[in-house]
């Protein structure tokens, strides 16, 4: 293998353990809410404090959740992986254009925009 | 499969057909267009089709953009915004529309320019409706920075990824095959709207009950979509792009000067 294959097979990679794993999270919560019957509406909003401080402590909710943010979390890996890549192939300039890009994320993420 | 994520279907269909509130419609596609963008990569970038490189460096101009979006949502108006993006899908449509006559492949050949040169742009991908491998240049590298940019601008200020900008944009100003704009499109989509949902998810429009199931639906239909583009021609594809940029132009400008 070529070393732009190993980095087409590691992304697709990143990017399938990303996607699964949140489908299953997301697919477990949604099935136990069905299952224990409580399909109400939930009250109040679902943010990230709620996530860590939220009462109930934990619930399928939660499980649902944390799935969105595994998918959401999947395109920023997908990056990351890529630098760590284009750094042991010694293309310094993608290296940076690719960790630069990463950078604007966090600045956009912390800025509360997008 | 058009590398538009879906976010512009999904929304009116989840406010008409089920009454579902506009933030909370919004924030259930923006986390679905996440999931197709990432979905669809999974294969795309096996296949070859994603010019990964081009895509990371798109990318640049695509977040910057995005930033810039974020900080204009207060100087400019929506409408004045919509009505300005509905112009430009039109003009993308017309321009799309013209050349999928004039010609039989639904790219026209470019050499890479300089810069492209210089940072190893241009790629190759098999094409089994060709039953080829084609190999292509990227022309004009900042002058699809540029529209690049301004797509970036256009999905931070919408919360959409801006794929009818980013693919005709590709396609006729740096001349990739169509299947590899949408491809490196798509590629690029997740890294916007991922810095878009985490926005809908701290502010909590992300709703499980009508997020979940758009969510799995969306993952889903990538799938299907990813491997379908195997088998349609290039020009199948501009051509359906010249009708859904009419019909999202005809619809932003409507619903700008409804806002008025």
């Amino acid at each position: 293998m070529t070393s732009v294959e190993k980095m087409e097979v590691l992304i697709s990679n990143v990017l399938k353990v990303g996607v699964i794993l949140s489908a299953v999270l997301i697919l477990l919560g949604l099935t136990i809410l069905v299952a224990t019957g409580d399909t109400s509406y939930p009250q109040g909003v679902m943010d990230i404090d709620w996530l860590i401080w939220g009462d109930p402590f934990f619930s399928p909710s939660h499980i649902i959740f944390l799935g969105f943010l595994t998918l959401i979390a999947t395109p920023v890996m997908r990056i990351a992986a890529s630098i760590v890549v284009y750094l042991k192939m010694n293309d310094r300039s993608f290296a940076t254009i690719t960790a630069l890009v990463l950078i604007i994320l966090i600045v956009s993420f912390t800025l509360g925009i997008g | 499969m058009l590398g538009l994520g879906g976010g512009t279907i999904l929304v009116p269909l989840l406010i008409f057909l089920l009454g579902v509130p506009i933030h909370i419609a919004s924030g259930a596609s923006i986390v679905a267009v996440v999931a197709t963008s990432s979905a669809a990569a999974i294969s795309y970038v096996r296949d070859e089709m994603t010019n990964m490189r081009l895509g990371m460096f798109l990318e640049l101009a695509t977040t910057l953009g995005a930033v810039t979006g974020a900080f204009l949502v207060s100087v400019v108006s929506e409408s004045t915004l919509r009505v300005i993006f509905g112009l430009s899908l039109l003009y993308a449509s017309g321009t799309m529309y013209l050349q999928s006559r004039r010609m039989e492949r639904s790219w026209a050949h470019r050499p890479n320019d300089a810069l492209a040169d210089r940072l190893e742009l241009g790629g190759s991908y098999f094409d089994s409706t060709r039953n080829e491998t084609i190999t292509y240049g990227v022309g004009n590298t900042p002058k699809t920075m540029v529209v690049s940019y301004f797509a970036g601008i256009v999905s931070g200020l919408l919360g959409i990824g801006g794929g009818g900008i980013k693919v005709p944009a590709m396609n006729s100003i740096a001349g990739i095959p169509m299947k590899v704009a949408v491809a490196t499109s798509n590629f690029m989509i997740g890294v916007t709207a991922a810095a878009s949902a985490f926005v809908y998810l701290r502010h909590g429009y992300c709703n499980a009950f009508v997020t979940a199931p758009v969510v799995l639906g969306a993952l889903l239909g990538a799938f299907v979509g990813a491997r379908l583009i195997r088998h349609v021609r290039g020009v199948d594809i501009k051509r359906m792009f010249v009708f859904i940029l009419l019909v999202l132009g005809l619809r932003m400008i409507l619903s700008g000067v409804w806002l008025v």
